[in-house]
């Protein structure tokens, strides 16, 4: 389990590498200046030499590399171009916006959805499973900006039930939370329906297994089978599926936080790529892809430890 | 006596049943109404696509300022925009760029995540950690934030899009490949083709990719909605196709501007959007069903 | 009806919906299951059996449809009770053993859950729940139940999850004990202390056992009263005695016939059943065996059969009774009725004198257990187990030598090492007199003209998407076909295997396990080898259709001088068709020598073990549970210090357990590595 841990560990650590040596060429793979790059056009000569200077831009382009993990390390990840204020700062006062999203809506799809695809599972061919069929499919196939579009129009301007843009009043819970219920429907809602396909899917695989026919031999009740015996065997891929869904999750929620004029990393990164204010992108960039990778890593450990064959393999 | 329970399929019966049994697959996906809402809406998505210049009643950009921001009246059926352009015309032309994205987009990620699949699932060991790794760190990154630090560096433009498009798809087309390559790779067939003295190429390319390529056609058709849906958000945010162009995305960029006021803007660009991905999820599914039934729904 | 009749099948009939259309699975089955007895329905792949099983279960799958029948349990019909009444007797009063452990057991749940799931009805406190399957992990012979209680699945070996499968139906003390197969996933010792410990549960519980069964030996060996089908129908029912010493059914007389464990004199050439089991969307009006019957005749095929009593048993054919009886069927036993092709040419003749055609020496083959990261992290300073250990062997032309063992005794890996599909870590393989070991591929590819591989799984080995001509004559076309007419190669082949032309457009999953197996050999033979490599060549194929290919092998030996290399676990084929056989345990061979010396006089203990392990299919050669023996193959991963049978042998002694025995020459073609070896008399066994 150790070694595992230590593997997975190293392994999540090599493609962050991967992520900042991408990003970091990125930046140096464009023809032009660095420092221009990240400062901007506007910039002052003497900004642009202490900029040179701080980057180590004189040095062979591997030692920069060096230098840059080294900051990204120890968590420096430069400046605002135009406040001056340090990155992880500026994201420090944002993330909490886009966590609260990207948590809400995934949690409210799997709350929806997983039952909803064990209920199909459990009787396929019946009212039930063809509605959720159909109604899925429809929800995976709506893009989820859309949604959003949608919902500002139609919940925001029309019938007003809900705010339109912003985060809410900061201290005020009731007005945040109703900030929050129209960008987390919009991003969840794809995924209730995926969680309802894929559950379905993989609980029908299970429950065609010997196992469970096994069990059904052994007289077993009908309920125990299917939440004790199947379930317990189709959440496994499950698990996987909704740790890989938050990359598709993090991309709805940058439209969402867009559209609705939510303060999150999202927004912040789309601003600053308007603004050209590089560092500010590498950050976001960086943030949420780490976050990305994070999530992965807990649903793997978190497989490990569910399933025993995985676990006594390690 | 493998499967005694479902199929007691007696060597006789074999005779002539595959010729019936692809009729009968054909037959099952004529008679699935899912499948053929998402055939008819698919068909509708190339047609309209292709013969957008003759359909298309008005210029999409001809600007008409007089009649600016009119709603879905004769003979802008589905209005016009703040220049006064047809929304309909310029619907009608932002499906071309849709199809072009989709059809360019899916093949090349197809080919070049099929190719990579199967070399790390056939190669060394060390290939497939290093093409797993590469997928991961690909994947890792979200496809809209992938796409909004790369604009920040190049500006905005059509092949940035194309290139998103491909750079995020691979993995996926590449993992499913790898997948079945690995089942297959110490199968006794591969082992029995390697007893011949059959080359890697030969077993690459004769025996492995005919068992991998199906499921990799059917993924295909589901990763179209993926890829209209990445190409119409990004323009949406203004990172995508460049406003005088049509495309879904920018009408509904346009159309969220006015939002307040128009609304049938982002209403009529939304819906050709939905009806591209639903033709093309109900597709992917029904064929999934038909051709691969332990994939999906497994009726 | 008595008392004495547990559960009675009237009737039953069953349909399959597929899209070929209604498949009749089962038609008009009858028979019953006596209180106390061990029932066995023996019946070859297609017949049916198994289902019969799942009907009793009320578990079929979702496509079968009951027409017609009864399964009186008690004063109950299974068939029509509802879901409730089912489950009640399910688990508690009929419980199952199923064919694959691996597959049938649940793996995210430890035993002692899985158990007391199933004493879900019973007023028991969890603790109590968990002594009594403690107890009964003990009483099937689970070493240390306290503690393996909480195992999970796949810690276990193979044989101890069929014994925990074991415990699992025995665990509410059932009346009726279902087993589907219960010995097919496993080797030949463990089979037989399946046997024993399940005729023991029988004694100790009082519970009747309805067996299934492909395997002749196991019916004779366990059961009382045995079921014959065939092809959806019951063609002979009786006691055990009745149908194994005179059977009247000519199907059930041409089945026994086939079994090369009942044939007393060695033959290169099997008996077979000509053809295959019939349609069964459109099955026969008459006889469902009249096409492949050496009796038929023309209005068998037309009528039905009468159903002719015998003490408590059946049979239904129109020789016994009716206008077509024939007073002369059955005949005696030692009178052959089956067609047995004893033409073609004479065995080929091995060449002793000539050097050998495959030398193989000291091979070692290696396996890696763990990643060097993890090994380091565990402190395992060797993360290798041996496969194959110092393997010395060699084969001359024209010759069949049979390397038999157990699962995990290396002898598939050998094999394909010798064709360099996997990399020796020492020794030396000479091909006529080449070294090949470790070889290039690019400098081993002409050499695959020359020795060539058969594969276990007969379909599974033919890749799917190819035609049989594509696959047939590929092996030409990978080795340069300029110049060839590839089509009439193809049928040149075909021919050559006797397969009907018309095969050639076929796919691998439109062919019958004995039509793929044509195939495979076919591609065998293209490149006109000297050595074939088979690996289980009757693996997959019933009793009736294993001659075919068994003599078609012998005749294409004969014809063109070829070597065989037949990797097997089957010892009763192996003593018909091989000149020498080499037994490996673990990695090593432990004995080889003639094959009929071999058998006649095994030097080995495991080699005795093995020899005698095998059900007999004769109910009148019952071994006592004394003959099998204990334990099962140990993990590569703890190979004993010395010698590698020394934990399993009745005879170890403490030497045995210090270091491996050499190996010894008996005579010049027979060597062993025993210490203490039967010698070729019994004197020694006794005094053990």
């Amino acid at each position: 389990m150790f070694t595992y841990l230590l593997k997975r560990l190293g392994l999540a650590a090599l493609v962050v590498m991967a992520v900042l040596l991408l990003l970091f060429s990125m930046l140096h793979m464009i023809p032009g200046n660095p420092a221009i790059l990240a400062l901007g056009t506007r910039a002052s000569p003497e900004a642009i030499a202490e900029y040179s200077a701080r980057m180590h831009l004189d040095k062979p382009v591997l030692t920069q590399f060096v230098y840059f993990l080294g900051n990204a390390v120890q968590g420096d990840l430069g400046q605002d171009v135009f406040s001056n204020r340090a990155v992880t700062s500026v994201i420090g006062e944002r993330i909490g916006f886009s966590l609260a999203l990207i948590c809400t809506g995934m949690g409210w799809a799997v709350l929806l959805g997983v039952p909803l695809g064990c209920l199909a599972a459990v009787r396929p061919g019946s009212w039930l499973d063809r509605v959720t069929g159909v109604f899925s499919v429809g929800m995976i196939a709506v893009p989820s900006f859309l949604v959003s579009i949608w919902a500002l129009l139609l919940f925001s301007l029309e019938l007003r039930w809900l705010p339109a843009i912003g985060a809410g009043e900061p201290g005020d819970l009731a007005d945040q939370l109703s900030h929050l219920v129209l960008p987390a429907f919009a991003i969840g809602l794809g995924w209730v329906g995926y969680l309802a396909r894929m559950v379905r899917a993989s609980m029908l695989e299970v429950m065609g297994e010997p196992y469970i026919r096994s069990a059904r031999a052994f007289g077993l009740k009908p309920r125990r089978v299917v939440l004790g015996y199947a379930l317990r065997v189709a959440i496994l891929p499950t698990i996987t599926l909704i740790g890989m869904g938050f990359g598709g999750l993090i991309s709805s929620a940058v439209f969402a936080e867009i559209i609705f004029a939510r303060p999150g990393v999202g927004k912040m990164i789309f601003d600053a790529v308007s603004d050209r204010n590089f560092p500010i992108v590498q950050g976001g960039v960086l943030v949420a892809t780490g976050f990305y990778i994070l999530v992965v890593l807990i649903s793997d450990l978190l497989i490990a430890w569910l399933d025993p064959r995985v676990r006594s393999s390690l | 006596m493998s499967a005694p329970l479902s199929d007691p399929a007696a060597p006789a019966e074999t005779r002539e049943s595959a010729s019936r049994e692809r009729r009968e697959k054909l037959w099952r996906f004529l008679s699935d109404w899912q499948a053929m809402v998402g055939l008819v809406l698919v068909v509708l998505f190339f047609a309209s696509a292709l013969f957008a210049p003759w359909l298309a009643p008005y210029d999409p950009n001809a600007m008409d300022i007089p009649a600016r921001m009119s709603g879905p009246t004769w003979p802008h059926i589905a209005g016009t925009d703040q220049l006064g352009r047809d929304t309909f015309s310029r619907i009608l032309h932002g499906g071309r760029v849709a199809l072009y994205i989709s059809a360019i987009g899916v093949s090349a990620s197809l080919s070049i995540g099929l190719v990579l699949g199967m070399i790390a699932g056939y190669g060394p060991r060390w290939l497939d950690n290093l093409m797993l790794l590469m997928f991961d760190a690909v994947r890792s990154f979200p496809a809209v934030i992938l796409a909004l630090a790369t604009v920040a560096l190049t500006g905005p433009s059509l092949t940035v899009v194309l290139a998103i498009v491909i750079l995020t798809t691979i993995p996926s087309y590449g993992r499913v490949a790898r997948t079945a390559t690995l089942a297959l790779r110490h199968t006794e067939f591969i082992l029995a083709e390697r007893s011949l003295g059959a080359s890697t190429p030969r077993i690459l390319f004769q025996h492995i990719m005919p068992n991998v390529i199906g499921p990799l056609l059917i993924l295909a058709a589901m990763e179209v909605p993926v890829v209209v849906s990445i190409e119409a958000g990004l323009s949406f945010l203004g990172i995508g196709v460049l406003p005088p162009q049509a495309s879904w995305g920018t009408i509904l960029n346009e159309g969220y501007l006015v939002i307040r006021d128009a609304p049938w803007m982002v209403i009529a660009g939304g819906i050709p959007l939905i009806l591209t991905t639903l033709g093309f999820t109900f597709l992917g599914e029904a064929l999934r069903d038909v051709f691969d039934p332990r994939m999906g729904r497994g009726r | 009806m008595t008392n004495d009749i547990l559960l009675n099948i009237e009737g039953l009939t069953l349909d399959f919906r597929t899209n070929r259309g209604r498949v009749k699975a089962l038609r008009d089955i009858s028979f019953p299951v006596r209180r106390g007895r061990i029932l066995g329905i023996v019946g070859e792949s297609g017949s049916g059996k198994s289902t019969i099983l799942w009907s009793i279960l009320g578990l079929l799958a979702g496509n079968a449809e009951v027409t017609a029948g009864r399964v009186e349990y008690g004063a109950r019909d299974l068939l029509t009770l509802n879901a409730e009444g089912l489950r009640a007797i399910r688990g508690e009063e009929i419980s199952v053993v199923f064919q694959d452990p691996m597959t049938s057991q649940i793996p995210v749940l430890p035993y002692a859950r899985q158990m007391s799931d199933i004493l879900y009805r019973r007023s028991m406190s969890e603790a109590d729940k968990r002594k009594a399957a403690v107890d009964m992990l003990r009483r099937v012979g689970i070493p240390d139940p306290d503690s393996r209680v909480d195992a999970y699945p796949h810690q276990f070996s193979g044989g101890m999850r069929q014994r925990a499968g074991i415990a699992m139906s025995m665990l509410t003390g059932p009346n009726l004990l279902l087993a589907d197969e219960p010995t097919t996933a496993l080797d030949v010792t463990m089979e037989a202390q399946m046997i024993g410990l399940m005729r023991g549960l029988r004694d100790d519980f009082d519970t009747t056992i309805v067996v299934v069964s492909h395997n002749l030996g196991l019916i004779a060996e366990m059961c009382d009263d045995v079921v014959v089908m065939y092809a959806g129908e019951v063609v002979e029912t009786g006691e055990v005695h009745d149908i194994f010493h005179n059977a009247r059914h000519p199907y059930t007389r041409a089945l026994l016939e086939c079994d090369p464990a009942r044939i007393a004199e060695v033959s290169r050439k099997l008996p077979v059943i000509p053809g295959d089991i019939p349609d069964l969307t459109r099955p026969l009006p008459g006889c469902i065996f009249a096409d492949r019957c050496q009796k038929a005749m023309p209005d068998c095929a037309r009528v039905a059969p009468p159903q002719v009593a015998r003490g408590g048993g059946m049979a239904r054919c129109h020789l016994l009774e009716g206008p077509l009886a024939d007073a002369s069927w059955p005949p005696p036993a030692d009178v052959v009725t089956v067609g047995r092709d004893l033409g073609g040419l004479a065995p080929a003749k091995v060449r002793n004198d000539a050097p050998p055609l495959l030398d193989v020496h000291d091979l070692n083959v290696r396996f890696r257990t763990m990643g060097p990261l993890k090994a380091r992290m565990n402190g395992v300073s060797d993360p290798f187990v041996d496969a194959v250990l110092d393997v010395s062997l060699d084969l001359q032309p024209g010759e069949t030598l049979a390397l038999v063992g157990e699962s995990g005794s290396g002898k598939t890996t050998l094999g394909r090492t010798i064709l360099n599909l996997q990399s020796a870590s020492g020794g030396s393989v000479r091909f006529d007199g080449q070294e090949i070991a470790g070889m290039a591929e690019a400098r081993f590819k002409p050499l695959r003209r020359d020795m060539a591989m058969m594969f276990q799984d007969p379909v599974g080995s033919l890749s799917p998407r190819k035609s049989v001509r594509a696959l047939i004559t590929e092996p030409l076309v990978i080795h340069g076909a300029q110049g060839r007419d590839l089509d009439a190669e193809a049928e040149r082949l075909a021919d050559m295997v006797r397969l009907p032309r018309s095969f050639l457009s076929r796919y691998p999953h439109e062919l019958s396990g004995g039509q793929a197996r044509r195939v495979g050999v076919a591609r065998a033979l293209a490149l006109n080898p000297r050595l074939i490599v088979a690996d289980e060549p009757t693996a997959g194929l019933d009793v009736s259709v294993q001659g075919e290919i068994l003599n078609l092998m012998a005749d294409l030996q004969a014809e063109h001088g070829l070597s065989y290399l037949i990797i097997t676990h089957n010892l009763p084929v192996v003593r018909h068709i091989a000149d020498r056989i080499a037994i490996m345990y673990l990695g090593r061979i432990v004995e080889d020598g003639p094959a009929a010396e071999v058998f006649a006089r095994p030097a080995h203990p495991y080699t005795r073990a093995l020899v005698e392990g095998v059900p007999q299919p004769d109910p009148d050669r019952r071994r006592p549970p004394s003959a099998t023996i204990e334990g099962e193959v140990p993990s590569l991963l703890r190979r004993p210090k010395g010698c590698d049978f020394a934990s399993r042998c009745p005879l170890a002694q403490e030497a045995c357990r210090r270091a491996k025995p050499e190996h010894i020459h008996i005579a010049p073609d027979h060597r062993h590595a025993c210490l203490f070896p039967l010698s070729t008399t019994s004197d020694l066994t006794e005094t053990a």
